[in-house]
């Protein structure tokens, strides 16, 4: 057998794996988003009136709540976990970066499910939160905090802080140090060489973590149906109601689309300075 | 001053990171039917009453059974396939890599409802099986990627030193590459194991009546605040830590950290 | 190969795969209340047999699993009472034995002929029933405010409220609140509708099903729930007898739950035997104390086994009243049924 041959040999299984339960199904579903509902039977065909209705208020408010939420979380993660990552690599001794690394990704091994509910316990009328608050006499009535777009939001940035941290800590470590060193030698105080040095050279890395909380955020059911108290309904959200309470499988394959979309158009935006294959 | 400011931050970042978990673990003892302040006193039956409850031990056993066979699968093919593109000369590599990669890019929602509409197309019924073809789905690119980044030179050199001295390619793979590439399949299997653990969406929407742990959590969790989901998510979470711990004296033997 | 090997064959392999077992169990898609071990275990271990429950959180998700799976999947179903004819209608159900069922035990005001049988056939038997009204924390509210919606409604509750996330006995509490017939919705209605759950939505804090909403109530996040009745405050009546419900001055929505076997079911004989257990004065009364939500039995007999606590957080005595006052849940049709889900969402979303 030719070493062509014996390559695809090696390569079929996976390929075909990946094509006939990931590629296959994808088209599948793109065909399903433009067929129909009649009643309750399935007209195929090519029928755009699933994409027409991101026009309706409840379908455009969805792409609306799910875009304004993950470039919040997004934004306010990458602030919460640069100074943190810079801490643990500059500040902490390197003896101890592995444990206070190991600290700061620990919520980690919970389960993803359980995690979003450990901030309910946090965040509720009885919660730790309000407790503490009502105990120490700084408010009056329980704080409304659960149920809302800020629980949702609390609940992403800490699981994403924890992720960029990671990120951005692997980036640090990288740069060599005698590069900060030749700045200020260069008479740059702290916060230039931070701005024309250290930022430069970790934005890569901090723009591919973005992309990536960007990508895991926006797909996301769990921590908006579990803390948001459908105040709201994110995009994910807004497709499981198609299909748990109507089966109404083109309007949910369209909107997957359309989410799928989203994610495109933030790679194209940020193409520039992503290192995928760094990650 | 930065510096006081610097280990200030450090310290509101770790309460901010760890009060959940705080809150979780401590509550999960909670001698009482909210678990929420004030704590009224340590009591171990939430511990026992999950411990017995039939459905969640079932769950946490598929589980085990979906994370590990899946993982292995993804694991074995995505070596295949990584060998494969590493060593043999293919036209359209690029390409190939691009597809076997691709699944990462999109939100696992969509992996899950493709699978979906396609299973109840054929009519094939939902079980732990189609749960499990979900997650190989989604780890396969991972575990290629990993794979392939660490097929270097120096394999090679091995590899080709072998065949000079007559293996086969069979052989070479069984006695050379595996061995030398042990710490990053041990790597990339447990990453899979830890991601379908977790994974939450595709087990969803492909499993009936069989479902996994995070699937049970989730039916439990509509029941809103119980010190019951506390013990099982401290539970999961005393698991987890234990098998990380062993993993890393697996990978990192004779080095203390 | 002959027919004999193929069925070994296939008999061999279904029995190498896990969760597959060859004979005798039951599938059945239900709401919670069923998945109570202490319902089903006493029928399991006295046929000896494996009921597989599968919850949903309303018809529309019931019927989408349905279209999901293959003929002969589900044994069982439980559904409301008022879209048991879209079941019929779509020839999912088979007919019940009648003269196997204690049909003249029911109370006759649930019995609903209208819904659950079709030329003289039943396909259906009310199993359970209760009120979607209004549930609220006694101690939190005024209970004279609770007679009237539109007491309800107003600032003084503002950020108290959460709302059941459930569309139809909600917009029929709209309905009713409005002066409307719920049975004579239609889309004419939609938008006084609309306008009353964004009254409603705007109040609230939270929408929730059957459990969130449970335990809304019981810590504090919300002091009132919209939609709530017996099915939300009966179990937590023991520990927290401040929770409770009434019905206001202008009506609430009465819901009632039917119990029925598929036209394509494989085990007919023993899915019969599931739903007549089910209506057994045993199982009527574990079902109607079930963990999940309280509820009336639908078989009078029940009470006999029920204890006086019991009866008395069920108010059983009031029935008579209760049921006067009610009126059901709106059945729209699919066109409707789409709008109204429309509204729903829309309103979820404001």
């Amino acid at each position: 057998m030719s070493d062509t041959g014996r390559g695809w040999g090696f390569v079929a299984p996976a390929l075909l794996w990946t094509v006939g339960l990931f590629v296959v199904p994808f088209a599948v579903m793109a065909a399903m988003s433009l067929a129909r509902l009649e009643g309750r039977d399935l007209v195929w065909g090519v029928d755009w009136g699933n994409y027409a209705q991101l026009a309706k208020p409840q379908i455009a408010r969805a792409v609306l709540v799910s875009l304004e939420i993950t470039l919040t979380v997004t934004a306010v993660s990458v602030l919460l976990a640069y100074p943190l990552a810079a801490i643990i690599a500059f500040r902490v001794p390197p003896r101890w970066q592995r444990l206070a690394l190991l600290l700061a990704v620990l919520p980690f091994w919970t389960s993803y499910v359980v995690r979003s509910y450990s901030w309910l316990l946090v965040l509720s009328k009885q919660g730790v939160v309000n407790q503490a608050l009502l105990g120490l006499g700084l408010v009056a009535e329980p704080l409304t905090l659960a149920n809302t777009r800020f629980a949702t939001v609390t609940g992403f940035v800490h699981f994403f802080t924890m992720l960029l941290t990671l990120t951005i800590y692997a980036n640090l470590m990288q740069l060599p140090r005698n590069y900060a060193r030749a700045a200020q030698d260069l008479g740059a105080n702290g916060w230039q060489t931070f701005r024309h040095v250290i930022l430069p050279l970790t934005l890569p890395g901090v723009v591919t973590g973005a992309f990536l909380t960007f990508v895991l955020c926006i797909g996301d059911y769990v921590t908006p149906q579990i803390l948001g108290g459908n105040n709201e309904l994110s995009l994910p959200q807004v497709i499981m109601v198609q299909l748990g309470r109507r089966a109404d499988f083109p309007l949910a394959s369209a909107l997957s689309i359309v989410l799928m979309g989203l994610v495109m158009l933030a790679y194209l935006l940020c193409a520039r300075w992503l290192r995928l294959d760094r990650v | 001053m930065t510096r006081l400011l610097a280990w200030l931050y450090l310290l509101l970042a770790y309460g901010f990171i760890l009060l959940p978990v705080g809150a979780l673990v401590l509550f999960s003892f909670q001698d009482g039917r909210l678990p929420v302040p004030p704590f009224q006193g340590v009591s171990l039956r939430w511990y026992a009453d999950v411990l017995g409850d039939r459905d969640l031990m079932a769950a946490l056993l598929n589980s085990a059974l979906v994370a590990s066979g899946s993982s292995a699968v993804a694991c074995a093919l995505g070596f295949l396939a990584a060998y494969g593109l590493a060593r043999h000369v293919l036209p359209g590599a690029a390409l190939l890599r691009a597809i076997l990669v691709l699944p990462l890019a999109v939100s696992t929602l969509i992996v899950g409802l493709g699978l979906l509409i396609v299973a109840s197309r054929l009519g094939v019924g939902l079980s732990l099986w189609t749960a499990g073809m979900g997650h190989v789905v989604i780890n396969l690119p991972l575990c290629f990627a990993i794979l392939y980044a660490s097929m270097g030179d120096q394999q090679r050199n091995a590899e080709r030193a072998a065949r000079d001295l007559g293996a086969s390619e069979g052989q070479v793979i069984r006695l050379v590459t595996v061995p030398m590439l042990r710490p990053a399949l041990v790597a990339a299997f447990f990453l899979s194991v830890t991601l379908s653990w977790d994974e939450f969406i595709v087990s969803f929407l492909l499993t009936r009546f069989d479902v996994t742990l995070p699937v049970e959590i989730w039916s439990m969790l509509r029941s809103g605040l119980s010190p019951r989901l506390n013990a099982i998510g401290s539970l999961v979470f005393l698991v987890s830590i234990a098998v990380v711990a062993a993993v890393e004296l697996v990978l990192r033997p004779g080095r203390r950290p | 190969m002959s027919v004999t090997d193929r069925a070994l064959l296939s008999t061999a392999l279904l029995a190498a795969l896990p969760g597959i077992a060859p004979a005798q169990e039951l599938n059945a898609l239900v709401w919670c209340d069923h998945t109570d071990p202490a319902l089903v275990e006493p029928f399991e271990e006295a046929h000896g047999v494996t009921v597989n429950l599968r919850e949903y959180e309303g018809t529309g998700a019931a019927l989408a699993m349905l279209e999901q799976s293959q003929p002969g999947d589900w044994d069982v179903l439980v559904i409301d009472s008022i879209d048991v004819p879209r079941v019929v209608d779509a020839g999912l159900m088979a007919e019940l034995p009648a003269d196997q069922l204690p049909l003249g035990d029911l109370f006759p005001e649930v019995v609903m002929a209208d819904s659950t049988t079709r030329d003289g056939r039943i396909y259906a038997v009310t199993e359970k029933f209760g009120y979607n009204t209004v549930s609220f924390n006694s101690d939190a509210v005024d209970p004279a405010d609770m007679q009237d919606m539109s007491k309800i409604l107003s600032d003084k509750y503002a950020g108290r409220v959460a709302i059941y996330d459930y569309y139809l006995p909600v917009m029929g509490l709209a309905a009713v609140n409005l002066g409307l017939n719920t049975a004579d919705l239609t889309e004419a209605d939609l938008p006084a509708l609309r306008d009353e759950l964004l009254r409603m939505k705007s109040l609230a804090s939270s929408v929730g099903e059957v459990t969130a909403s449970q335990t809304a109530l019981a810590t504090g996040e919300a002091d009132i729930v919209i939609g709530g009745g017996e099915w939300l405050t009966a179990g937590l009546a023991g520990e927290q007898p401040e929770l409770t419900w009434t019905i206001p001055d202008k009506g609430a929505v009465r819901w009632a739950q039917s119990i029925g076997v598929l036209a394509d079911s494989q085990n007919k004989d023993l899915a019969t035997e599931f739903v007549k257990y089910i209506l057994s004065p045993e199982g009527q009364a574990r079902l109607a104390t079930s963990s999940c939500y309280w509820g009336m039995p639908a078989n009078r007999k029940a009470g006999d086994i029920l204890t006086g606590e019991q009866k008395a957080t069920l108010r059983w005595d009031e029935q008579d009243d209760y049921l006067a006052r009610a009126q059901l849940y709106p059945a729209p049709d699919a066109d409707l049924d789409a709008r109204m889900q429309d509204v729903w969402l829309e309103m979820l979303q404001q």
